[in-house]
């Protein structure tokens, strides 16, 4: 009873799911996530395709070893900086939703989850004069938007004997983006004018993943991932269909010592797909990108592994979406984090702390990305 | 001290989920590169009336039914003098089912001042008596001016200059009060006229039956009565206004071909529009004035100020078109006196109105406040080509809507 209220509860709560923000996320579908867990975002990533509550590859899956339910969530301190001006930001998150487990008597974990797929919650204001009725006007206009494209993943990773594991995923995309453009006058004898829209994607993916474990200490994971295409809706009209990327990754996890556990990965998507989908509708563009991410795991406890690991880890890695400038975005992060279970094992708490820094041209931003992951082993 | 350590990250860890949840998303904007879709434009037309389809109609409030009466002395708006006829006061009291002769004491006449020329002093209010069977309702200035002379005075109401409006009134005792008196057996009904005088030429408006503000005569007598109390024999009739009107020496008649607004009776003026598509359907109008010529400069009373009113009309059924009640629908303009600039309403919400309901036509009543009860009247160009002034017309201000990009 308490395990299907936990699925309903989980079921349910992708209504607030809400992913990272960020002024290169302004255009274009928006920011991608990284769906990665709290445990995973400490170690720069570089654990994503072999950590069972990221939802980066589906044989991560098999790590698993009872129903586990995860909950992270972010807040972020930002700094931008563009040739507007600059400003502090902060914000919340929920970038990942995940319960999985494995079925009795097969060597077989299935899991839901639901990340954050793309994100473009936002507001830029901007300032002008012009000129109405043979005066200068001052006016002041905001466009903000929140919302974005979500991933609802349904995935089973079943393992071979000799050390192989296998796996697959069906991936929902879905979402939407609220948008608001707001022109208000100085002059109070004009009304604001307030003009909104929302835009609604819908897609399905898929991705098929393998992963080769030599013994305890060595692993390799791959895993290839189609999205196919987004069908744009714009106030319930079609107006938009847009291709997704394809994604390839490659990881690689070896623990040298039993008190260090050290992984990398590499994840490319072919976002050009989207390029002239985007440019048809009066986008920026779009161009691929890579992901690379390093770090690793030091455990004071061997016997207790979960007892205050501390993970640290890099990413560096390019950015979809032009700005216009012509120059593709990159990002820069570096994180550390520690976590620890409780109730015998049955809940969990972890925390990342990174530090990400994003520049394209005179854009630049950086931010200070607290995350917490809760999961709970019912 | 390592179990302190892990205590305290994970408790800050928790305050920074639980604490640091404000959102704070604005940040600055440049175009073009974070303008998605681009950035608001602001289109501004002008619109005209439709030819022909503008017109002045008269007699909504007839003269002397409006919340004030006029009284001047030398005004350039208008000549005016009021007319009160009060309810009949009968010969006898009845006091224990007799009917008893009274004797008048004194009697008191009072006025509403509702307005006047405040920069204007030595205002004095003059009170006439006017034959009985006048009816105010068919007076004209020709039959009332040459009847209020100092043979008929009552008496005159020296108003304090420190007073702006509010009751005035005068007691007759004694002889005084035979200038008032009523011989028994003619029905017992009282007349008068009000006029004024000032050091400068002015004029005063004063309450009316409509307004809830109309003359009162009191007259306080002793009944013949005997062996009684006080309270019986000492007794007071106070009687209202039946009637009361004014009568002006040269009705305003606007020029051929232009609308007339206010006035007595009091006029309305209908203009209509036709809004382009474009705005109609799909734009985001963030202001709409009205734009009138008046064809002279707006005359009144000064310091006593009139209001230009618009109201969004429901239904075209021609002069009795039913007009908003809707606050949100109606905008008021004070007129400037003297000024012949043109005259702009604020008409934003019901030009909105025209765009959110089809089965509203694209039309605007315009009235002058207080109706039939104003110095003020005007006349403004209309679409009629004999008209001396301009037509009437809409400057819209407005946004198509914006190009929100996909995505």
């Amino acid at each position: 009873m308490r395990r299907a209220l936990l699925i309903l509860v989980l079921l349910l709560a992708p209504g607030v799911l809400a992913g990272q923000s960020s002024q290169f996320g302004v255009r274009g579908l928006g920011i991608p996530g990284r769906w990665l867990s709290a445990r995973a975002i400490a170690s720069g990533g570089a654990f994503g395709l072999v950590d069972p509550e990221s939802s980066v590859s589906p044989t991560s899956l098999s790590g698993l070893a009872m129903l586990t339910a995860t909950f992270t969530g972010v807040q972020s301190f930002r700094h931008v900086e563009n040739p507007a001006g600059a400003e502090s930001l902060r914000e919340s998150a929920f970038p990942q939703l995940a319960i999985a487990g494995p079925i009795k008597k097969l060597p077989l974990v299935l899991g839901v989850s639901f990340s954050n797929y793309t994100s473009r919650d936002f507001t830029l204001a901007s300032a002008d004069t012009i000129l109405l009725r043979g005066a200068l006007v001052p006016v002041s206009d905001t466009f903000s938007s929140r919302g974005g494209m979500s991933d609802l993943r349904f995935a089973g990773a079943y393992t071979i004997p000799g050390g192989w594991v296998v796996g697959g995923s069906v991936h929902v995309l879905t979402g939407s983006n609220r948008l608001v453009s707001v022109r208000a006058f100085e002059d109070i004898s004009f009304l604001t004018a307030k003009q909104s829209s929302e835009v609604s994607f819908a897609g399905v993916g898929f991705d098929l993943g393998l992963m080769r474990n030599f013994g305890t200490s060595f692993s390799l994971a791959a895993v290839a991932r189609s999205d196919g295409h987004a069908i744009v809706d714009r106030d319930s009209a079609t107006v938009a269909r847009v291709d997704l990327p394809y994604t390839f990754g490659f990881g690689v996890r070896w623990r040298p010592a039993p008190a260090l556990d050290l992984a990398s990965n590499v994840v490319v998507r072919t976002w050009s797909a989207s390029n002239s989908d985007l440019l048809a509708q009066g986008g920026t563009g779009a161009d691929n990108t890579v992901q690379v991410a390093l770090g690793g795991v030091l455990i004071p406890d061997a016997r207790r592994p979960n007892r205050r690991p501390i993970r640290f880890g890099v990413h560096y890695g390019t950015l979809p979406f032009f700005l216009g400038t012509g120059e593709q975005p990159t990002e820069f992060g570096v994180s550390l984090g520690t976590g620890a279970r409780f109730a015998q094992q049955r809940a969990g708490l972890d925390l990342a702390l990174e530090q990400v820094w994003r520049s394209a041209g005179g854009y630049k931003e950086r931010a200070f990305q607290v995350t917490v992951g809760v999961s709970v082993r019912p | 001290m390592k179990g302190w350590l892990g205590r305290a990250a994970f408790v800050a860890a928790i305050a920074a989920g639980v604490f640091a949840c404000q959102e704070r998303l604005t940040s600055p904007g440049q175009c073009p590169e974070l303008c998605p879709g681009g950035t608001p434009v602001v289109f501004d037309t002008v619109v005209s009336a439709v030819t022909g389809g503008d017109e002045s109609v008269s007699g909504y409030v007839a003269r002397g039914g409006g919340v004030a009466l006029l009284t001047s002395s030398g005004l350039p708006a208008s000549e005016d003098r009021t007319v009160y006829r009060f309810v009949s006061r009968l010969d006898s009291i009845t006091v224990r089912d007799t009917a008893r002769a009274y004797t008048v004491d004194s009697v008191q006449l009072a006025l509403t001042m509702v307005a006047r020329d405040t920069l204007v002093n030595g205002l004095k209010v003059v009170l006439y008596r006017l034959p009985a069977d006048l009816d105010p309702d068919t007076a004209t200035f020709a039959s009332v001016d040459p009847q209020l002379v100092d043979a008929s005075v009552i008496d005159t109401i020296a108003v304090p200059d420190s007073v702006n409006a509010g009751q005035i009134s005068t007691m007759l005792r004694g002889p005084e009060a035979d200038r008032v008196a009523i011989p028994v057996g003619t029905g017992g009904v009282l007349a008068m006229g009000l006029r004024i005088a000032a050091d400068a030429p002015t004029g005063a408006r004063f309450g009316s039956i409509a307004g809830g503000t109309g003359a009162t005569f009191t007259t306080y007598v002793t009944v013949d009565v005997p062996d009684t109390a006080t309270s019986v024999v000492h007794q007071s009739l106070s009687r209202g206004a039946q009637d009361n009107s004014f009568v002006t020496q040269t009705p305003f008649v606007a020029p051929p071909g232009t609308l007339a607004i206010g006035g007595e009776p009091s006029s309305r003026a209908f203009i209509r529009f036709a809004l382009p598509l474009r705005i109609r359907d799909s734009a985001n109008v963030v202001r709409a004035t009205l734009e009138m010529l008046p064809t002279a400069p707006v005359s009144g009373l000064p310091t006593d100020p009139t209001v230009l009113r618009a109201l969004a009309v429901l239904s075209d059924i021609g002069p009795k078109s039913p007009l908003t009640t809707d606050p949100r629908l109606v905008t008021d303009d004070t007129l400037s006196l003297g000024s012949a600039d043109t005259l702009r309403l604020d008409i934003t919400r019901i030009v909105q109105l025209w765009q959110q309901s089809g089965e509203r036509p694209e039309e605007v009543a315009l009235i002058l406040r207080p109706e039939g009860a104003s110095f003020t009247r005007m006349a403004v160009g209309s679409t009629n080509p004999v008209s001396p002034a301009g037509a009437p017309r809409l400057h819209i201000t407005y946004l198509l809507s914006f190009p929100f990009e996909n995505p």
